[in-house]
């Protein structure tokens, strides 16, 4: 029992590790694009981005199944190039990374929101180009949210069960903290049930706390230019 | 013989208000002078690339910047301007020295340790920001304004923020900078007084126009 | 953590991600997509299993909905057992099963729970209507498959309309006992199955096999590569060995003409 519980919790940290990484980039952009340009077709972008937090995530985890599954548009493509997604770990990082960007997406775009724009006008009149404006000043600065948003999207996907057991299926292979739980509780072995409800809970709670430390309170708001 | 023509021909419209501005000069040290909301940073800006007016002309020396019937507007990083804003901005993620060394790596910086000591801030190598005084900010804004290389400075109100007994200090480093780097000023004012030390023709503004140009004949004896 | 560090991981990721093709040989996995209330009783059953052929036998466990939705979309599970005919049919509906391979493998039996300390005094159906039984709990009988065979068994005995207002739909089966064992509810209807490992509740009565309704177990071989080791696999599952673990689990297994041989092992 105990093997299987360090092995469970060892493998849904390691999942919702990859799946942060993987959610940054595109998060990190989001959050960009929707704090600082106006563009057509904004609002469709920013619904889209919010369904996995509207959407019970049974439903979310069904939309991947039948994009991903072998019959699905990508999910054929895959399949003719031999990658398996479905039922393997592939499918626990996408479920997790799925549910986990909303989060992320909002936490960014707040921490952007509040990069004043003076820094970033600055920067380019000494020869920063976009790119550079962006990695050298605008992330450093909107850092705090990021991070906040990077914890956030962490736990949730430590977290998810919904999507997970639709895509990854309860597998000894693909078996997370939250299907754990569950399988054990649908069998009546509640002992080991709750011993693997305290773990998750635990690790939930220290995410959630470091995310709250991060992001207000303890430490100061970014500055502004008129700050002396 | 340089090119020393200066043509900020253009018109801005920010909400209600509205800069003019149609001047030819030649000059490499131009003052822009007059009351607060007389549009004088409006001109700053467009000048860097901040703020593109509707129509216009903008060239310094020979570079044109912004040219609307062209269609010429070169971006901020490429218009090789070092600004110094009213809000001295300096980055607060970075320290002193990678403030000063941010835009590094264009055009011919002068030498890092000959900036340093012209503006007298050696000893605040490697601090925080934050902790430094007004008259500190002010020069490592303007040391990370040279050390960019620009062709063309632009200092707005660099004296705004600072009280009366270190203006008096400050004063002559940007004269020092100005007669050792040779570098073109282009420089926002409402003293008059202090300026005409350093400028060679002084744009009086009022309200988003031009009230009139002046030429400054002889510095004023100290 | 710099522009860089992050590039780089997840360029890496996604190499990672691509890097990692199919290499196991399918017939020495099988993939069974199985009822999660069959999840202690089909894993000894797996075990005997990879014991006799080699074959290794993983199981995907949850709500026979979920696997049904799941191989509908294409996921690849080679056999799947269900708790629920309906969800059985949809498959085979969708041309997912191979028909002749689909067996009822087991049946099961409601039997009435209660309170194992201070309980009201229950030994038939009509008690029921007692003003002492305040509340009955049950799988909800919309949805869970546990709940429905309970309503068409009280509504066989005449008795639906009279207690429908006392029944406490939980959202599975283990909500039904949790709820009884806490004493919420006087008395519960579960799988015979169920009670089997709980703690907390008491057998009242079984409700006889003849009177009660016909719960199945439906069991099948997805059509595709693993169909052949899939049928085997289900042949296994209606031998002697199997029929054994099934019963001293509380199921009843369902006698079929097949007869399973193991192979040589590889």
């Amino acid at each position: 029992m105990n093997a299987e519980l360090v092995r469970v919790t060892l493998f849904s940290v390691t999942m919702a590790s990859l799946a942060t990484l993987v959610m940054l980039p595109p998060g990190v952009a989001l959050g960009w694009l929707l704090a600082r340009r106006r563009f057509p077709g904004r609002t469709v972008v920013e619904t889209v981005v919010s369904l996995p937090l509207v959407l019970p995530p049974v439903a979310t985890g069904l939309i991947l199944l039948r994009l991903l599954g072998r019959r699905g548009p990508i999910g054929r493509i895959l399949d003719q190039a031999g990658v398996d997604v479905i039922f393997t770990w592939k499918a626990v990082v996408v479920a997790m990374a799925v549910m986990g960007l909303p989060l992320l997406v909002r936490a960014a775009r707040a921490g952007f929101e509040q990069v004043d724009h003076r820094f970033e006008q600055i920067a380019a009149t000494l020869g920063a180009s976009p790119i550079r404006v962006f990695f050298s000043i605008t992330l450093p600065l909107a850092n705090r949210g990021v991070m906040a948003g990077s914890m956030l999207g962490f736990s949730r996907a430590l977290g998810e069960f919904g999507a997970t057991i639709m895509i990854a299926g309860a597998l000894p292979g693909t078996r997370t903290l939250s299907t754990a739980i569950y399988s054990y509780s649908q069998t009546g072995r509640d002992t080991a049930a709750t011993l693997l409800l305290a773990v998750a809970a635990t690790i939930a709670f220290v995410s959630v706390f470091v995310s709250n430390r991060l992001g207000s309170g303890h430490l100061e708001q970014p500055p502004s230019p008129s700050d002396d | 013989m340089t090119d020393t023509s200066v043509i900020l021909d253009f018109a801005v419209r920010r909400g209600s208000f509205r800069l003019d501005i149609h001047e030819q000069l030649q000059s490499s040290a131009v003052a822009i002078v007059g009351p607060s909301g007389a549009g004088k940073t409006t001109v700053l800006d467009a000048i860097a690339g901040l703020r593109r007016p509707a129509r216009g002309k903008i060239v310094v020396h020979g570079r044109t910047l912004f040219d609307s019937d062209s269609g010429i507007d070169i971006p901020p990083a490429g218009r090789r301007v070092g600004y110094v804003p009213q809000d001295v901005v300096l980055f607060p993620h970075m320290n002193v020295d990678r403030n000063i060394l941010y835009g590094t790596g264009r055009g011919e910086p002068p030498l890092f340790e000959r900036v340093l000591e012209l503006l007298e801030i050696g000893s605040l190598a490697g601090r925080p920001i934050d902790g430094l005084s007004g008259g500190e900010r002010q020069r490592v804004a303007l040391a990370r304004a040279l050390m960019s290389g620009p062709d063309l400075l632009l200092l707005d109100e660099p004296l705004a923020a600072v009280d009366v007994a270190l203006r008096g200090r400050i004063l002559p480093f940007i004269e020092r900078v100005r007669g050792e780097l040779g570098t073109p000023v282009i420089y926002v004012s409402h003293a008059a007084d202090e300026i005409r030390r350093i400028a060679d023709h002084v744009v009086v503004l009022e309200s988003g126009r031009v009230l009139r140009v002046e030429s400054v004949s002889a510095p004023t004896p100290a | 953590m710099s522009a860089r560090q992050f590039l780089l991981s997840t360029a890496l990721l996604a190499i990672a991600a691509c890097g990692e093709g199919r290499h196991s040989d399918p017939q020495e996995v099988l993939l069974v997509s199985a009822a999660v209330s069959l999840s202690d009783v089909l894993s000894v059953v797996a075990a005997e299993y990879e014991r006799a052929t080699g074959v290794s036998v993983v199981l995907n466990l949850a709500g026979s909905d979920t696997l049904a939705t799941q191989l509908a979309a294409g996921a690849p599970a080679d056999v799947f057992v269900s708790a629920d005919r309906r969800q059985m049919d949809r498959v085979e509906n969708d041309g997912i099963i191979a028909a002749s391979s689909r067996v009822d493998l087991l049946a099961n039996q409601l039997v009435v729970i209660v309170p194992s300390t201070r309980a009201q005094p229950v030994t038939g159906v009509d008690d029921m209507r007692s003003s002492r039984i305040r509340r009955i709990a049950m799988g909800d009988p919309d949805s869970v498959p546990a709940g429905v065979y309970a309503k068409q068994y009280l509504e066989a005995a005449g008795l639906w309309e009279d207690v429908r207002s006392k029944v406490l739909p939980t959202r599975d089966v283990r909500a039904a006992l949790a709820v009884v064992a806490a004493g919420n509810a006087e008395v519960g209807i579960v799988y015979r199955t169920d009670v089997v490992r709980a703690s907390g509740v008491s057998l009242a009565f079984e409700i006889p096999i003849d009177l009660g309704p016909q719960i199945r177990y439906p069991a099948a071989a997805t059509v595709g590569a693993g169909e052949s080791a899939a049928t085997e696999f289900l042949a296994f599952l209606t031998g002697d060995v199997s029929r054994a673990a099934f019963e001293d689990a509380g199921f009843i297994p369902l006698s079929r003409s097949l007869s399973f041989r193991p192979g040589p092992k590889p």
